[in-house]
Parts: structure tokens; sequence; C-alpha cells
């Protein structure tokens, strides 16, 4: 599989500081007070909301040489799929990971609907299916499933939306979707279906993939920590006679030095709040944990020189990583970065250790 | 109040006229397309059929109308894509979308509207529809019986509104169960959209009258439609609310009533034999009732297009042309625009107008017909027709 390159979309909030604040750029609302004084006109009235930002993050993220922009499923935040759609036609060549839980409704409305996404984006749609929160959380999202039922309802899902997709006839009885004489003829057959990325990492998360997932995301982790998940979830697959890819979600932050990035490392650790030096946020070297992370949801970021950003992400692509699932704050900003500054460092090496292994 | 007038998006295709059975236009069905020119649609170019209905949406604004019901069958594009889709490139333009609550968890659909409104700015509306039942129910995977899902329909939008401004709200329904749910802000913040209402059994009526704004219905026989209209409000005035109703009718309109009668005549010729027989038959089995009185309307024998005209400009034959309903109104731009005046004298509030092709002729109803409606001006009262 090629490497592909995809950025975060923050639909929660994105802002300049690692704290926990939920900061909506762009944002109308009645309820955030005006920035400016009441001695300086302000001509944007209502006009615009944290919709625009985010169209301006996917623009950056194309035009920055991302392939594609993981749409974040977050309950405070705006709903994925109407973003998603609210972007496509602003993007040109994005693939739009759209991430949401199996609680959203029914299979078939779901596919019904990637089906309409294909046909506009040619082809552009990925589903990202994530378990959701706790019970509690759960129960506010109308959801009362048990523990026990996520996954197997994320594999029926998927199941479902597959079968309804490619085939016709298409018959199912399962635990949570019945589905008699359906299958989608005429404008929406033969539309790919969209590429399920799936995590989680449960000897059950690691069953769901092997059997059901076109990439599995793989949480920040030292990469050879991750060798040893990459080789296990391989052999599930393989005994199910499937492949799979790999993703990781990891933050990055890069800066034209060490010591900078590291000076802006602490600054974020000391915005978001935590007590400096409580526990060591340097969880391996170059990969911090605790920082802006509680907005951006992955488990640690990169913390170095461009050129150390780039290396250690060339490790996890030689080590099995396709899919990078990246983020860093602010989102529209640091697009722009890592696309010039360390992308092409990336893309690069990969390439020329690609061909000397040939 | 002023009458309110949409416009339809084609979502099943579009043929270039009344004439044509072949809905290729915009590459809506790539791979049937190649009466399709390049430019047209046809893939290579990268233009897909949304780029089509963009054109249309725009047009429909510029046109003056209020926006357009986005249609949702088995083999049609969804409304809400479409409606995320075209939310920068319109200004004006109000997205109404159907679905079936059943189809979507309510605490989900109310964050997904509320972000469609402010990614619109308040266009959303809904079409809240409960499904004709029979074997189509379970091709969407559901399979909740005809009542039930009315049940379901005002246990949904009992969560919706009770979600809408923040919560925290809890729910034991039959079919829905929350606990503290509540939209975040500033999603909280936005209109609730308007709802218009589809369904002419009596649970379905019982639904409407606690949460619709507009209660829809197809275009049926004058006095059917007045009577259904009154029935409707005085099952809400008894709930203490008001309702309003609007009519779905497709229009052809053209200078003279003689052209208007020439292009039913040409589409009728082109008419499949099979589909007439089926179109003259039993039909297929449905558990919906609109269905159903649509075809107590027609005539049973059919041996040209005038045996369906069957009151002044009302031909009842429109589903002959293109899928959907049967009644729609033909005539001259003056006849047309009367003939909607009637409606509204009879109770019509709104109106989802449609004409094919939808883009050509929303210009040309928006420019020859609308111009032509009288309407009902700001503080007049509603007129309540009696008998």
């Amino acid at each position: 599989m090629a490497i592909e390159f995809i950025w975060q979309l923050p639909t929660g909030g994105d802002g300049r500081h690692g704290d926990a604040t939920q900061t909506r750029r762009g944002e109308r609302s009645g309820l955030t007070r005006p920035p400016f004084t009441e001695g300086v006109s302000d001509p944007r009235g209502e006009r615009f909301n944290f919709l625009d930002h985010l169209h301006q993050i996917a623009r950056a993220a194309d035009l920055a040489g991302f392939d594609g922009i993981q749409i974040q499923h977050d309950p405070q935040g705006d709903e994925s799929w109407i973003v998603a759609g609210y972007l496509a036609r602003g993007s040109r060549r994005l693939k739009l990971l759209t991430e949401f839980e199996a609680s959203r409704g029914s299979a078939v409305y779901a596919a019904k609907n990637a089906a309409s996404f294909q046909r506009f984006t040619q082809g552009r749609f990925a589903w990202q299916i994530s378990p959701g929160g706790d019970a509690a959380l759960r129960r506010q999202q109308g959801d009362h499933a048990p523990d026990s039922d996520i996954l197997p309802r994320i594999g029926e899902f998927v199941e479902v939306a597959k079968g309804v997709l490619t085939q016709s006839p298409y018959r199912f009885k399962g635990r949570f979707f019945e589905v008699l004489d359906g299958g989608f003829n005429g404008p929406l057959s033969n539309n790919p279906v969209p590429p399920v990325y799936l995590s989680g990492g449960s000897p059950e998360a690691y069953a769901l993939s092997a059997q059901w997932a076109d990439v599995h995301v793989l949480d920040a982790a030292p990469v050879d920590e991750l060798k040893e998940t990459i080789a296990k979830l391989e052999a599930l697959a393989a005994g199910q006679g499937r492949s799979l890819a790999f993703g990781l979600r990891i933050d990055v932050l890069a800066r034209e030095t060490e010591s900078e990035a590291v000076r802006d490392a602490q600054r974020f650790l000391a915005q978001s709040g935590r007590a400096v030096g409580s526990s060591d946020p340097v969880v391996a070297p170059g990969l911090w944990a605790g920082f802006a992370t509680e907005r951006t949801g992955a488990a640690a970021s990169l913390v170095g020189s461009y050129g150390t950003v780039a290396e250690r992400l060339v490790k996890y692509a030689e080590a099995g990583v396709s899919s990078f699932i990246l983020a860093a704050i602010p989102h529209l900003e640091e697009a722009y970065r890592i696309g010039e500054q360390v992308l092409p460092v990336v893309r690069s090496r990969i390439a020329t250790r690609l061909s000397k292994a040939a | 109040m002023t009458i309110d007038i949409f416009w339809r998006i084609p979502t099943h295709g579009e043929p270039s006229s009344h004439r044509s059975r072949k809905p290729w236009r915009g590459d809506w069905f790539p791979g049937n397309d190649n009466l399709t020119k390049p430019g047209l649609g046809g893939g290579e170019d990268g233009s897909t059929y949304i780029d089509y209905l963009a054109e249309i949406a725009r047009a429909a604004e510029i046109s003056g109308f209020q926006g357009g019901l986005i249609p949702s069958f088995p083999s049609t594009d969804e409304p809400w894509v479409i409606s995320s889709f075209l939310a920068r490139e319109t200004k004006t333009f109000r997205f109404m979308i159907p679905f079936q609550p059943g189809f979507l968890n309510p605490v989900v659909a109310a964050r997904q509207t509320a972000s469609l409104q402010r990614a619109t700015g308040g266009r959303a509306l809904y079409n809240i529809i409960t499904g004709g039942g029979g074997p189509q129910q379970l091709w969407w995977g559901d399979s909740v019986p005809h009542d039930d899902r009315y049940t379901r329909t005002t246990e949904f939008l009992d969560v919706v509104r009770g979600v809408w401004r923040g919560g925290p709200f809890s729910y034991q329904g039959k079919f829905y169960q929350v606990e503290d749910a509540g939209l975040p802000d500033p999603l909280s913040e936005e209109d609730f959209p308007e709802i218009y209402f589809s369904g002419s059994s009596d649970a379905a009526l019982a639904s409407a009258s606690k949460h619709a704004d507009y209660y829809l219905s197809w275009l049926e026989p004058f006095d059917a439609l007045r009577d259904k209209f009154n029935r409707v409000k005085e099952r809400t005035d008894a709930l203490g609310r008001k309702i309003k109703t609007a009519v779905r009718v497709d229009i052809l309109a053209r200078p003279t009533e003689e052209e208007a009668w020439e292009e039913i005549r040409r589409g009728f010729a082109n008419v499949d034999p099979a589909a007439l027989a089926r179109f003259q038959g039993a039909g297929e089995r449905t558990e919906s009732v609109g269905a159903q009185r649509q075809r107590g309307f027609r005539p049973t024998t059919i041996n040209s297009y005038t045996d369906l005209i069957t009151e002044p400009n009302i031909w009842s034959g429109f589903s002959l042309l293109r899928g959907g309903q049967t009644q729609g109104i033909v005539g001259s731009y003056e006849q047309v625009a009367e003939r909607l005046d009637d409606l509204v004298r009879l109770g019509a509030d709104a109106f989802i107008l449609a004409s094919t092709p939808h883009l050509e002729e929303a210009y040309r109803v928006g420019e020859e017909v609308l111009p032509l409606v009288r309407g009902r001006p700001s503080g007049s009262a509603t007129l309540r027709a009696v008998g």
C-alpha cells in the first residue's frame, strides 16, 4: 500500500494554545464575546462560524500536499458527515476519512449516503468507525448497547454496508440489523465501498479488524512496541485470508531546531494545566504524552526538529505503517508547516529506501 | 401569512423534456449515458451529477423559489449528502430533506441537523416520511410495522426537540431512550428546522398534529384535498396547535394551453406500453395509504392522454412520465397560476412545484408563472373553505 498522510480536522474546536479550552475560530456564536473593543468596528457580524475555519483547514491540507483529512467524531462538536459533505467540493483530491459510531442508525442508510458521497467525490469517502465513549456517554447519545455489544455491532454494520453496496439482492438477519431483498441498483450500484478504518487494543478489537478492517489504526507508541502488534494483527488477518494495512494516530510537534520544539512542548504542557514535573512527559526518545493530546485524541506526540520528526515517521513506515493520521495545534498553520517542512523529507526518504531495497 | 413556493431537485435523473424517457443528463447514471455528450457529464472532465444539481439549486434561488425538496427513493442520491455538498455555494436555497426517522439515531440526527443549520445559515427543513411499508421497508433494513412506525416517528421528533436547546434531556420511549442528552454549544443556538410532514393514514395524521408545521400532500382532486386538509387542521386544533398545509404538484406551463397539452400528448405517446399496463393494473403491494388514494383517483380505461384529464387543467398521468405522483397541473401560464390560487383558496399555505427539465423550467416558472400567483397577502385571514 502506498503511504498516505492524513491530517486531522478538529470538529470540536481548534486554537493556538495547549489548554483544554475549546476555541472555535471564526465562531459567530452569541455566547462568545466579540474580540474587539467597542472602539473598533467589526465587519464580521454573524456571517462566519467554525465551519468556515474547518473549510480553511481542509483547503490547507489539500494545498500542503496531504492525501486526506480525518474528520473527527466529537459529540461536543459539529457532526462529521455534514462536515465531510460541506468540505467535499472545496477540496480536490483529499480522502475524506469520516469518523463516527455504529450507533448512528441504519447500516443500509449509512451505506446509501456513502454511495452518494462516492458518486459526488469520485470515490474519496472513507469510514473510521469508533467504539465511542463509556456507557454513560453512550446513553447521552441515545445508545443503550452494553459494552459487550459495541464491537459485534461494528462488525455487523460493516458487513451490511458492504453487502448492500456490492450485492443485489442482498439478505441479512443479525442481532442488530436486518435486510430483505436489499442492495443498490441503477445509479447507486457499483460504487466503491468506503475503506474501513478500525482501531482498538483488545483481542476482540484485533479479531474485528482482522475480519472487517482495511486499515487498523494504532495508537502512538514507541516503534518497537508497534512492530509486535503489527505482526500479531497480520497473522490474524492472514488466518481470515485477508491482508490488513496499518495506520498510526500520532501528533507531531516539529520546529526548525530541536530546542525550539522542546521549548514549545513545554509551553503547551504548561498551558494544558498539567503540573510540570508531576510525571515525565517524555515516554520515549522524542515522544511526548500529555499536552494538547486531550484535544486531538492522540496518545502521544513526536517532538523534535523537522529532520528528527521526519526520520521517526520513516521508522514507523519501515515497521509497516502506511496510513499516518497526523495532527498538531493550531491545525491550519501546522498543516502548512508539516506539509512544507516534514512530508517532503519523509516521502523522499521512503522512496529512496524502497528503491535501495528493491 | 404569505405563500411559500419551493422547487424540486431531480434526484431521480433528468431527461431533456417531458417527452423523453432518458434521464441521463449530468451523468446521473454513469455507464448508461451513451447519449450524453462530454461536457454534459461522461465523467472524463471530472464533473459528476452533483454539479448539475448545484446548477438547479442556484437556478431555483435566482428565480425566487424558497428552496427545494430533495426526494429520497431507493435508487436516488441522499438529501443529507446533497444538502451538505451544496451548502457553501448557495445563498438562500432552503434544503427540504425527506427521511424516515427509523434510519437515524435521534441524538445523532439532532447534531447532524444543527451542523447543517450552521453550514447553511439556517436553511435546513425536514420532510418527515414514515415509509410506505411492504417489502420496501425491509429493503431499507426496517422491520417495524406500519402503525408502530408512526409511534416511532413521534418519539423521534420528541427526542430531537428535547435535546435541541442543550438539555439535559431524558426520555423513556418504546423506541428511544436517552439520558442527560443535549446538543453542545454553540450548536444548541440554531433554529429548529420547519417540519413538513407526509402521510395519509390515521396514524400519520395523529403524529403530524403533534409535531408538524406543514402537512404535505400530493395533489388530489380538489374536493378530496380540501377534506383532507380540513381533517388534519381539526385534529391539530383539538391539540391547541396550528398547522399549515402544503401541496406537492407537478406542473407543465406554456405560453398557450395548446402548447402545454401538446407536450403531454407527445410525452404520453412515448410511454412504454408495459408501464401503461402497470399503471392501469393493481400496482405494487404497498401499505402506503397515500399511494392507494392516488390510485383510486385514476380512470380505469385509458385510450388517449385526454382520458386522464380529470378536472380542468388537471392531468392524472404524470407518474407515467417520471416516477412520483399522478396528478399535475397543465395549462397556460395564467391557467397554472389560477389553479395554484384555487389551491390557496382551499387552504394551501405552501407549494412544492416541479417540471422537467428542472433547470430550464425553474427559470420559466419563476419568470412566467410565479409573478401571476396572487397567493395570500400578509395579514389577510386564512380562508377555510366549507363544503
